[in-house]
């Protein structure tokens, strides 16, 4: 297999392996696949694929600049590749974005619903708008194919000028606006990233990271198709980064300065580790890379050079995103895999398109230095029986089908696990404890283990056969039943079969007589069997009877009875004044049920404790 | 502007309130704690009591800020500030992007996240009931009056007057008189509230006040990028013009 093949067969793996993982996105909610939660509500989608994705797009604007405005004629064999970079990372954007919305599909209301004031409304406005110029930009090209459309080319054509001036314009905006966006949450940004010239830090990055990311994905894709680097034109963009990246450095280290806030970078925090990294591989570094000739000419310190830029200032984004803001949330918010592969699997078509683009149109300026292994080439032609003699060395539609269908089908099985069924929470593994007649489960599904007396409810519900009664009772996107499901209550027996559910409009809605005998008093003996109607989810003959479906109040589930207390534990106590603090009783968790996490979290919990309210009137 | 003065000194941790917000609002049963944070509020809960040592309880809800930063960040108008003081929100209108959870300085809209149609949850000031000049649920139900609703100045002024009547047993501040602009629920209290937001101190400043700047430079941003990039490129078209003309006097 030819390098080119290679990478897209590995592309197409991706995809594939995205494409499971986006249908799931939509099948089962954002809980489901994210990691995301009330604390962090903004992950790796928004800071990286919107806020990075934005930045790395850059490329479009500064290259027409270079090209247009200030007439660098030199520059022409990158405006074509750079402003389709620009359109597919753009598009790849609203793509990601579409999967993090938590309403994907009311993102038009952004167009007739406004707050002018949101810079979030400003930004929304930029993609629609950048997006429509960056392809009327860029349609010429195909359209060149398209002799039918010679019209429409040629006018596209003439509007060049005021098109590349309206994106440069737009372009601004939208880099800075990703800045503005940040600037409502002083709180929760530290302070080393936090300023209120955000915005103009975020443009200037984004010049510098055009800049790189065009001469990067020059040096990738003349790599890939075995072309001659354009190693003068890079080192000129390497020149001109090199000094924005100055101007970037300057802005930054001055906005902490007057912000007086300067030390903060040797503080030795964390935060200044990671402030001190993204300044050294986004900034310092290809600084020094480009200001040295030798390197600044070369192949290899072109790619090192790109290469840091692209990361560095990505890593920016993500920390400015969100990252960062694990200090203050204190929720250390790692991306679930299915959202890495999400983000990658965008990132990947948006390459396949590009390269599908390089190779079927008219993108390339010059013609390969040496046309016989170019991998573009054509193999021959034989006349007599009208056949090609062989295939491009470009061509492998088995390989990549194979390649995507294998990993959509591996993706699928990878996702079809306990994490989807209920709703992201994982099913803890249930082990016996305490001799074997309770087990320790997460039975309040919030990552806490309880013990759980097995035998006795088995006992409490009638024997051997009752095993259906809690095993299943699970609601259709439901594994195990938590406690709650059926002690519903805090200091009330509850009602675990939840009559008033059955009967009400916004749950199963049915009318008496859908259970109740018609004629008869309506009590719970004269009503149908649970599997009359879930024949699905009971087995046949399971033994529930409506009649005893009162289950204890949560606090007794826990706790017993009063008298349990005042009898048997109470007694033993000396210090009578402390009798309510939970560790009082709770002492006899031994270490080792629970992981150091866990147990801090349990502390955490009672020394700043919430209360479980009690509900009527569930559901 | 009406307005909730809550105050924890005479707060028991009943939970009436958390109940009937519950039952007013039809919240249902609770989701699994792995998405909240260990505050009590969640998208079921749009209220909680946490309880804090020796027997402390603080009533934590949406503060109805007077220039919600929730209000500024939504793109599409979802959440609004209304003139009773309410800060309510309209899912017919909202997209998900989150950006008010993000904004918010005390961590108070709630996300749907075991849903496959999620929308954002906070306490809306049972705002179709102060509409009718019916007070919230919440402060309707307390036995202990530790929780009391009225006008915003009255209950200032009430706040006031009680931490002056009794000094030792108060902290001698309002939480929400100033605090980033001033909000509609207010607490007095004698231990430090401070842990109710993201962060202790949140300075008086309102936060849409921090992106008025960077939004109101937007129109001279844009215009301003425009005449420069047409300026330069017609002076270096000129040069170029220039340039060719010598050339061609030269040769």
């Amino acid at each position: 297999m030819s390098r080119i093949n290679i990478v897209k067969t590995i592309l197409w793996m991706i995809v594939g392996l995205a494409s499971a993982v986006g249908i799931t996105r939509f099948v089962f909610g954002l809980g489901a696949t994210t990691n995301l939660n009330d604390t962090t509500p903004w992950g790796l989608w928004i800071g990286f694929d919107v806020m990075g994705g934005v930045a790395l797009a850059a490329g479009g604007f500064v290259i027409t600049a270079i090209f247009y405005i200030m007439r660098r004629e030199e520059f022409k064999p990158m405006v074509k590749p750079a402003v389709l970079t620009a359109f597919l990372g753009y598009i790849a954007v609203i793509v990601s974005l579409l999967f993090d919305l938590g309403l994907p599909w009311n993102i038009w209301h952004m167009m007739f619903y406004w707050n002018p004031h949101s810079p979030l409304f400003e930004v929304g406005w930029c993609v629609m708008l950048y997006t429509t110029v960056l392809l009327l930009e860029f349609s010429p090209v195909p359209l060149e194919k398209a002799s039918r459309y010679a019209r429409v080319r040629e006018f596209l054509m003439k509007f060049r000028f005021p098109l590349v001036l309206l994106g440069i314009m737009l372009s601004t905006l939208h880099q800075s606006s990703l800045g503005s966006l940040i600037l409502i949450m002083p709180f929760k940004l530290p302070d080393l990233w936090y300023t209120s010239i955000l915005p103009i830090q975020f443009f200037i990055s984004a010049v510098a990271l055009g800049l790189m990311m065009v001469s990067f994905e020059s040096l990738v894709s003349t790599w890939l198709y075995r072309r001659k680097p354009e190693t003068h034109l890079i080192a000129k963009l390497g020149k001109a980064a090199a000094w924005v990246l100055g101007i970037y450095l300057a802005v930054k280290l001055g906005a902490l300065i007057a912000g007086g806030r300067f030390g903060l970078i040797f503080s030795g925090s964390w935060e200044s580790f990671v402030y001190i990294s993204e300044l050294m591989i986004g900034v310092i570094v290809p600084i020094i890379i480009f200001a040295i000739p030798r390197f600044k000419n070369s192949v290899g310190g072109q790619w090192l050079g790109a290469f840091m830029v692209v990361f560095g200032i990505a890593f920016n984004r993500i920390n400015v995103g969100g990252l960062t803001m694990v200090g203050t949330t204190g929720d250390f918010y790692v991306p679930s895999w299915m959202e890495i592969s999400l983000t990658l699997g965008v990132i990947s078509s948006a390459i396949l398109v590009f390269l599908f683009m390089i190779e079927k149109f008219h993108i390339w300026e010059r013609p390969p230095a040496n046309p016989e292994a170019d991998p573009l080439k054509l193999p021959d032609f034989d006349r007599s029986s009208e056949a090609w003699l062989g295939t491009p060395e470009i061509s492998g539609r088995i390989k990549y089908s194979l390649a995507y269908v294998i990993c959509f089908a591996l993706g699928l099985g990878l996702i079809s696990g306990d994490k989807i069924y209920s709703h992201g929470i994982e099913n803890v593994p249930v082990r016996p404890a305490r001799g074997g007649d309770s087990l320790f489960i997460d039975g309040n599904r919030d990552g806490f283990g309880v013990m759980f007396a097995h035998k006795n409810h088995e006992k409490v519900l009638g024997g051997e056969k009752s095993c259906a009664e809690c095993h299943h009772l699970n609601m259709p996107l439901d594994k195990q039943s938590g406690c709650y499901n059926c002690h519903r209550l805090m200091y009330e027996s509850a009602d675990a079969f939840g009559h008033d559910w059955h009967a009400s409009p916004t749950g199963s809605n049915l009318n008496c007589f859908a259970c109740h005998t018609p004629g008869l008093e309506k009590t719970a003996s004269s009503v149908k069997d649970c599997q009359d109607c879930h024949n699905d989810l009971l087995v046949a003959g399971a033994p529930i009877k409506i009649d005893q479906y009162m289950a204890p109040a949560y606090a007794d589930a826990m706790h017993g009875l009063c008298l349990d207390c005042h009898k048997n534990r109470a007694v033993q106590f000396t210090d009578k004044k402390n009798i309510d603090i939970c560790s009082a009783c709770h002492k006899s968790y031994s270490p080792d049920h629970f992981k150091p996490e866990m147990l801090a979290k349990l502390q955490d919990r009672y020394f700043n404790h919430v209360l479980l309210p009690e509900i009527k009137d569930i559901e | 502007m009406i307005a909730i003065l809550t105050d924890t000194t005479k707060c028991i941790g009943c939970l009436k309130c958390v109940a009937a917000c519950k039952e007013i609002n039809k919240l249902g049963r609770e989701v699994p704690r792995i998405w909240h944070k260990d505050d009590g509020l969640s998208a079921r809960n749009w209220t909680s009591i946490i309880q804090k040592p020796d027997s402390h309880y603080v009533r934590k809800q949406c503060r109805h800020c007077l220039e919600p930063a929730c209000v500024q960040a939504c793109p599409v108008g979802a959440l609004h500030k209304t003139p009773e003081g309410a800060v309510i929100y309209d899912k017919g209108k909202c997209l998900g992007c989150r950006y008010c959870m993000m904004a918010c300085p005390y961590g108070i809209p709630r996300y749907d996240w075991d849903q496959t149609v999620p929308y954002v949850q906070k306490c809306i000031l049972c705002y179709s009931r102060i509409k009718d000049g019916v007070q919230p649920a919440c402060t309707e139900i307390c036995p202990e009056k530790a929780t009391i609703f009225g006008e915003r100045d009255e209950l200032i002024k009430e706040a006031h007057r009680r931490i002056d009547e009794n000094p030792a047993r108060y902290i001698n501040r309002v939480w929400g008189e100033y605090e980033v602009g001033g909000t509609s629920v207010l607490y007095i209290s004698d231990i430090d509230l401070d842990f109710l937001a993201v962060k202790a101190d949140l300075g008086t400043k309102s936060l849409p006040s921090t992106t008025e700047l960077a939004m109101k430079s937007v129109p001279f941003a844009f215009v301003g990028m425009g005449a420069f990039m047409y300026g330069l490129n017609w002076v270096i078209k000129r040069r170029i013009k220039l340039q060719g003309e010598n050339d061609e006097k030269e040769a």
